[in-house]
């Protein structure tokens, strides 16, 4: 039977191997390209670097392999090329996430290739282990002891677990895990019949174990302190036979869970960003929530080797390296890379049932346990379906200790399956082993299917998250479309080189509605709500999209769009409104294409960067766009909306309106001024105007008009709007008429009205899009299909133009004020073209929050009027 | 360019990957597989089981695996006396051996006085007892030309 393995490992092992090392060649070799396909260049530039690790791995790998084959002809043929594959897999990873670290844990590598073997060429290793069993695990727990003395973090802050010599970090918690099994194992086999009812067979175990289990417990390190527990269960469960010790594992996660989250708080805020990531996304959870969006990010393929952004999630390089796996090599790494551990750990496991001496049976399945406990709780922990422990993934993540411990682990495993025994255990012996496997069967095929969940069925929603900011790297390597004005000037573009790309407003004073795309400081505005058309996620052939993402994990160029706005009419607003603080919106009122959107003060997006912190903290709020997210109040506006209401009804539901002279109080006294006539009270906005008309109205009635009006509902438009006002108790307009006056609208809602107005009561919707420039090279509208709704009967809306006529028969507008919560005066003016105009029926809102009359007079007729000579 | 390159060297890479798991896994087939053949081509030994229910002899030879020694019906080995158990004990062959097991019994198994409490290993001529009744194991020995097939 041996000679028999041993020829099955001479000529299986190294086919292995070589497949171990072709494929990690080839990822070597991609991952040398990443940075040329990033930048689409057109030469071959491979990063020669990252062939370090590679060879530095083949080297190691190869010396071992030739000592093995000489010292232990008859071992595994599984092990060593899968440890391999894993170990070469793990440090090519770490320096792709940081080639500092990669340096480091190569270092570390070479000095755990020195100690594996040693450990070969150690012929009584095994007796050595057994015989001093206590020794070892004394040294493993007195170390411990030390990181209570003169324990670091070399982060600076958290747990303070390592030792530090030289400049090297040493965890001795991951020795400790090995020297445990050592002496569990070494313990079991001195039994002759473990027995649990003999207290005295297990009970110098149960206090060793309980001595580790406090020393982590008091340096807070309850995920090693969870894997003893487990590991222990497990061990009884073999040695006893007894299925009953496997129920100790969810015991002891539900007693740990619960004692942690009441005693320390790192293991109540783990807790709780497991049972809810997202609801602390940018707090505590933002590496878990991260890491998810990595696995989705990755999809089933993946982005390919350095063309993801695993270094979103922070310190991936340790314990979230699975996750910056699975977003460069996708759904078939990551469930690769666990099928390569479930090989390990099933080897460990039948090796520990056909090895020689007892002891070696039960050091090799601790060993195989440990390894498959370890990944679990990791990989698990990364995919939220645990709390997260703060265990390494073997092999994989940075850090010495654990890359000599698991170096060493592999050592003894390849030599305990060395030494086959002749005969096979008896079949009730071998039961828990298979029981065993079997549960690491089911845990590993959950760790797939929970990949599977988050990077096939829940990318869409992942990666839709405003938490992932891939998009800013997008920004960088691939220009948005730009955005222009309706005849074609350039409002945005995107400017620079590749891998640097940056966006540039050419009108500032636009800032507002464009908005903004900044990596520190998120999306706004139109760059935000049009993000996939600038993008080129829409707009563009499912070809292009696919071959844009495959080749270079990057979107398309982005689709040019056309505003509405009209650049000259959009300059004039802007120049008029000039520094006092207010809005104007300019819109066509048969279509709703709004022309200009003047929101004062502004900020320019292209120095966001250099003023955020003061923009941020401006009372006035420069960036607030006022025309859709300024909440004002109607003020004497009413008049309008309450004469509309007055003139829809029949005229013997109603009383006759009494006559309000303008003048009544000094604001309209002021309007009436600044248009350089007598008005009246109505159309200069009097305030004994509007209570008039609320006093004669049926407040049902009047109320249902104004929300006919939209004046309660948010318009759906391409920019953020105000959560709109609720509409108020009809009871209230007959206790207090002045309420009616404290209803808030935006300007952008009352220009609507005003086209309404212009419009015989036809309201439409507000459209700032035109068309987008398609890959055909056509100016292609976007089907936006919402029709003016009829909000009111056209002759009230004729009658009411009339009561509102201007000096020039072809305009007519009401000129209004309002007071803010903090006292302000807020001026208002609207306005619209009637049937004596020729052009385009027009219509405008203006909000000036200060008082004057007179320019908001001369803003609206202005621009009214120069849309007519344009 | 760079991209073209990149994306043939990660699906080499993919392909490499997958095709060290597909021979890992082929192995492992091939290896449980070549165990159950292994085991499978092994004759087994017949067993044969007597013993003495008042004056009367029973024997019975087995060429199965396994043994059921019982009162109930479904057994192998059937006998009607009050201190046996309905499924009392059984025999099983396994790893090149006969195997002895108590299925919990009322009044227990013996073998060479003592109390069967796990499986045992049973050669030629062992006598066991379950309840009162005593049996004797006759173990027919494989010829050598037979293990070879």
């Amino acid at each position: 039977m041996s000679a028999k393995t041993a020829t099955r490992s001479h000529s299986k092992q190294p086919r292995l191997l070589a497949l171990a090392v072709l494929f990690l060649f080839f990822q070597t070799a991609a991952l040398s390209l990443a940075n040329g396909t990033r930048l689409h260049s057109e030469q071959l530039q491979p990063d020669w670097l990252v062939f370090v690790p590679f060879f530095v791995w083949l080297g190691g790998i190869l010396a071992l392999h030739k000592a093995i084959k000489r010292k232990l002809p008859n071992r595994d043929p599984w092990i060593f090329p899968t440890f391999a594959a894993l170990v070469g897999w793990g440090m090519l990873t770490v320096w792709r996430l940081s080639p500092s670290l990669g340096q480091k844990q190569l270092g570390w590598f070479l000095v755990a290739c020195v100690l594996f073997w040693l450990g070969l060429r150690t012929n009584r290793l095994s007796h050595l282990l057994k015989r001093y069993k206590y020794v070892w695990l004394l040294v493993g727990l007195l170390l411990i002891g030390l990181t209570f003395l003169v324990g670091v973090n070399p982060t600076g802050a958290g747990p303070q677990l390592w030792l530090e010599a030289f400049g090297f970090y040493f965890q001795p918690s991951e020795p400790l895990k090995l020297l445990m099994i050592v002496y569990l194992a070494a313990f079991f086999a001195d039994q002759i019949k473990p027995n649990i009812t003999l207290l005295g067979s297990v009970f110098p175990t149960l206090i060793m174990i309980g001595v580790a289990g406090l020393l982590l417990i008091g340096q807070r390190d309850l995920g090693t302190a969870s894997l003893f527990v487990c590991l222990y269960a497990l061990m009884l469960t073999v040695t006893t036979q007894k299925r009953r010790f496997l129920l100790l594992i969810p015991l002891a996660g539900i007693a740990a869970g619960l004692i942690g989250y009441f005693v320390f708080d790192i293991v109540r805020a783990r807790i709780d960003i497991w049972l809810d990531p997202w609801a602390q996304a940018s707090g505590n959870a933002y590496q878990l929530v991260q890491a998810q969006i990595a696995i989705a990010a990755g999809g089933l393929a993946g982005t390919g080797p350095g063309l993801g952004s695993p270094l979103f999630i922070p310190v991936a390089v340790s314990d979230f390296i699975f996750p910056a796996i699975a977003e460069e090599t996708g759904l078939l790494g990551s469930s690769a890379l666990i099928l390569l551990m479930m090989i390990l750990v099933i080897r460990g496991i039948s090796i520990a049932q056909t090895t020689k001496t007892t002891f070696g049976r039960y050091l090799a399945f601790g060993i195989a346990a440990y390894l498959g406990l370890q990944t679990f709780f990791i990989v698990a922990g990364n995919l939220g379906l645990i709390p997260l422990t703060g265990v390494t993934f073997p092999f994989l993540s940075y850090g010495g200790s654990s890359l000599v411990t698991n170096l060493i682990a592999v050592m003894l495993l390849l030599k305990i399956s060395s030494e086959q025994a002749a005969e096979p255990l008896p079949e009730p012996v071998r039961r828990p082993y298979r029981w065993v496997a079997a549960i690491f069967l089911i845990l590993f095929t959950l760790l797939i299917a929970a990949s599977s969940w988050l990077a096939i069925f829940q990318q869409k929603d992942l990666l839709a998250k405003p938490e992932n900011p891939r998009w800013a790297v997008y920004d960088r390597y691939t220009p948005r479309g730009k955005i222009l004005s309706q005849s074609g000037e350039e409002l945005a573009v995107t400017t620079g080189e590749i891998g640097s790309y940056k966006r540039e407003v050419l009108m500032p004073a636009l800032s507002n509605t464009i908005g903004y795309t900044s990596g520190l400081y998120g999306q706004d505005g139109l760059e935000l709500s049009q993000y996939d058309w600038l993008r080129g996620y829409s707009g563009r052939s499912y070809d292009t999209l696919w071959n844009y993402q495959l080749f270079y994990n990057q979107p398309p160029p982005g689709v040019d769009i056309k505003l509405n706005i009209n650049a000259a009419l959009q300059n004039t607003a802007d120049t008029l409104l000039g520094d006092e603080k207010g809005a104007i919106v300019l819109v066509n009122a048969t279509t709703g294409e709004i022309y200009a959107m003047a929101s004062h003060p502004y900020f320019d997006a292209n120095t966001l960067t250099e003023n955020w912190e003061q923009l941020r903290q401006d009372p006035d709020a420069p960036m607030v766009n006022r025309t859709t997210q300024a909440a004002y109040p109607l003020g004497t506006l009413v008049n309008s909306l309450g004469l509309a209401t007055y003139y829809n009804q029949p005229q013997s539901a109603v009383n006759v309106l009494p006559e309000v002279a303008g003048g009544q109080d000094e604001f309209c006294q002021a309007a009436s001024d600044a248009f350089g006539e007598e008005l009246g009270g109505y159309q200069s906005g009097c305030e004994a105007a509007a209570i008039a008309l609320v006093q004669n109205l049926d407040p049902i009635v009047f109320l249902d008009q104004l929300e006919a009006f939209g004046l309660f509902s948010a318009p759906t438009f391409s920019l953020r709007t105000i959560e709109p006002d609720t509409k108020p108790d009809p009871a209230i307009f007959v206790t207090k008429p002045t309420s009616a006056l404290e209803i808030q609208a935006t300007p952008l809602q009352m220009a609507l009205i005003a086209a309404s107005i212009t419009n015989d009561g036809l309201l439409p919707s507000p459209r700032l899009r035109n068309t987008y420039l398609s890959e055909d090279g056509q100016w292609t509208p976007f089907r936006e299909g919402v029709l003016p709704v009829r909000v009111i009967e056209s002759t009230a809306m004729e009658r009411l133009r009339t009561s509102l006529i201007g000096n020039d028969k072809a305009f007519w507008f009401q000129s209004g004020h309002a007071l803010t919560k903090d006292g302000q005066i807020l001026t208002w003016y609207i306005g619209g073209t009637t049937e004596d105009w020729v052009a385009t029926p027009l219509a405008i809102a203006v909000a000036i929050e200060s008082n004057a009359p007179d320019l908001a007079q001369t803003i609206g007729s202005s621009l009214l009027s120069l849309f007519g000579t344009d | 360019m760079s991209a073209t390159v990149g994306l043939i060297l990660r699906v080499t890479f993919l392909a490499f990957l997958y095709g060290f798991l597909a021979l890992a896994m082929w192995m492992l087939w091939r290896s449980v597989v070549s165990k159950q053949i292994n085991q499978g081509n092994l004759a087994i030994p017949g067993l044969t089981l007597s013993t003495k229910i008042g004056t009367e002899t029973m024997v019975q030879s087995f060429a199965g695996t396994e043994v059921l020694i019982g009162r109930s019906l479904d057994c192998d080995f059937i006998l009607e006396d009050s201190t046996v158990s309905s499924r009392h004990a059984r025999l099983f062959y396994n790893l090149n051996q006969w195997w002895f097991e108590d299925l919990k019994s009322t009044n227990g198994s013996y073998l060479d006085g003592i109390r069967v409490e796990e499986p045992v290993v049973v050669k030629e001529n062992d006598e066991f007892y379950c309840g009162d009744a005593i049996f004797t194991i006759s173990i027919k020995p494989v010829e050598q030309e037979e293990r070879r097939k």
